[in-house]
């Protein structure tokens, strides 16, 4: 009786060691075959197999993201105090390598699913109405850093040039060969902007002049400089680092 | 020889002056230069092989593969 009574206890004492120990050998082989794959020289994510779950794993991501986002969710705005002073330069190329862009002859190209497809020149847009935001800006590198960014409300501008605000994505081209493209629920978020200005002053080229996208409810990389082109469309058009395996969304 | 001084003086001027114009004139760190397309990305995000020319080749493919769908697009949203 006594001995059943110290068997039964033992095992409502080691319950929980056990399953401490069974999480932690759950833990270990996961760990190894981690290392495994690690050790065989990062063979099985170049695997077409395996690139394809990764893929399917993130457009589902993409799916998650997209319905959690708040369109009426503000990002966090900041007081001039809190400005990253100098503000980073971040691109594939070198600031010495950033092609100029002529603000004269510069044409906002329209394309897609929008009525009025007329090119935008810069006087017109800075003659729009404009608003300011201090915010910041999270590179998917893991720096961040405050500015403040000047333009024109994207959903403002949208409905303008008469965007279908159905359709499900907005693609853009740069004059650096850049191209990324993002959900319409962020389109029409009025912290979204085309930014034609940084610190008050006409967007430098380091920025993206004459024109960036600004997005704060998203990663750097979705935030377009050197705009030259977007279009409306219900065709995913990608971008340069979505297709090379960086998540779409990529909300911030 | 009083010629000599002020000779001197606007030959040191000289020198300077075209050492100024020639420090100006480095296109090193001013935007424009040409972009060296076969040369590794700068930037953290890189994967392993990137090329800075590997962004165009990418953009004219994507160019190609949207192009129906523009067109197509293009033309429903003027009837809109």
């Amino acid at each position: 009786m006594k001995i059943r009574g110290m068997a039964s206890s033992l095992a409502e004492h080691s319950a929980p060691l056990i399953a401490k120990i069974e999480r932690r050998l759950f833990l270990k082989q996961g760990l190894s075959l981690g290392a495994i794959a690690l050790l065989s020289g990062c063979e099985l994510t170049e695997d077409d197999a395996v690139q394809k779950v990764l893929t399917s794993m993130s457009r589902w991501n993409d799916g998650a993201q997209a319905w959690l986002f708040n369109p009426n969710k503000l990002a966090p705005e900041y007081p001039e105090s809190a400005i990253t002073k100098p503000f980073p330069f971040n691109a594939y190329y070198g600031e010495d390598e950033i092609r100029p862009v002529d603000g004269n002859s510069y044409n906002l190209e329209l394309a897609g699913l929008i009525r009025d497809k007329k090119p935008w020149g810069l006087p017109e847009l800075y003659a729009m109405p404009q608003t300011s935001q201090i915010t910041r800006h999270i590179c998917v590198e893991g720096w961040s850093a405050i500015g403040k960014w000047s333009g024109v409300r994207f959903s403002t501008f949208l409905e303008r040039i008469g965007a279908d605000t159905t359709a499900k994505y907005i693609g853009f081209k740069c004059g650096d060969d850049y191209y990324s493209s993002i959900d319409m629920a962020t389109a029409l978020h009025p912290q979204t902007l085309l930014t034609l200005r940084f610190a008050d002053q006409i967007l430098p080229p380091r920025y993206g002049f004459p024109m960036k996208l600004r997005i704060p409810t998203k990663l750097g990389f979705k935030n377009p400089k050197h705009v030259m082109a977007m279009y409306v469309t219900n065709t995913n058009p990608g971008g340069y680092w979505e297709d090379k395996g960086y998540n779409w969304f990529s909300g911030s | 020889m009083p010629g000599i001084r002020p000779l001197r003086s606007l030959v040191v001027t000289a020198v300077f002056a075209s050492a100024f114009c020639a420090h100006g004139a480095d296109s090193s760190s001013t935007p424009g230069k040409a972009m060296k397309m076969d040369e590794p990305m700068p930037i953290k995000m890189k994967k392993q092989g990137m090329r800075k020319g590997d962004v165009k080749k990418a953009a004219d493919n994507k160019e190609r593969e949207m192009k129906a769908t523009m067109d197509k697009e293009s033309a429903e949203g003027a009837k809109k």
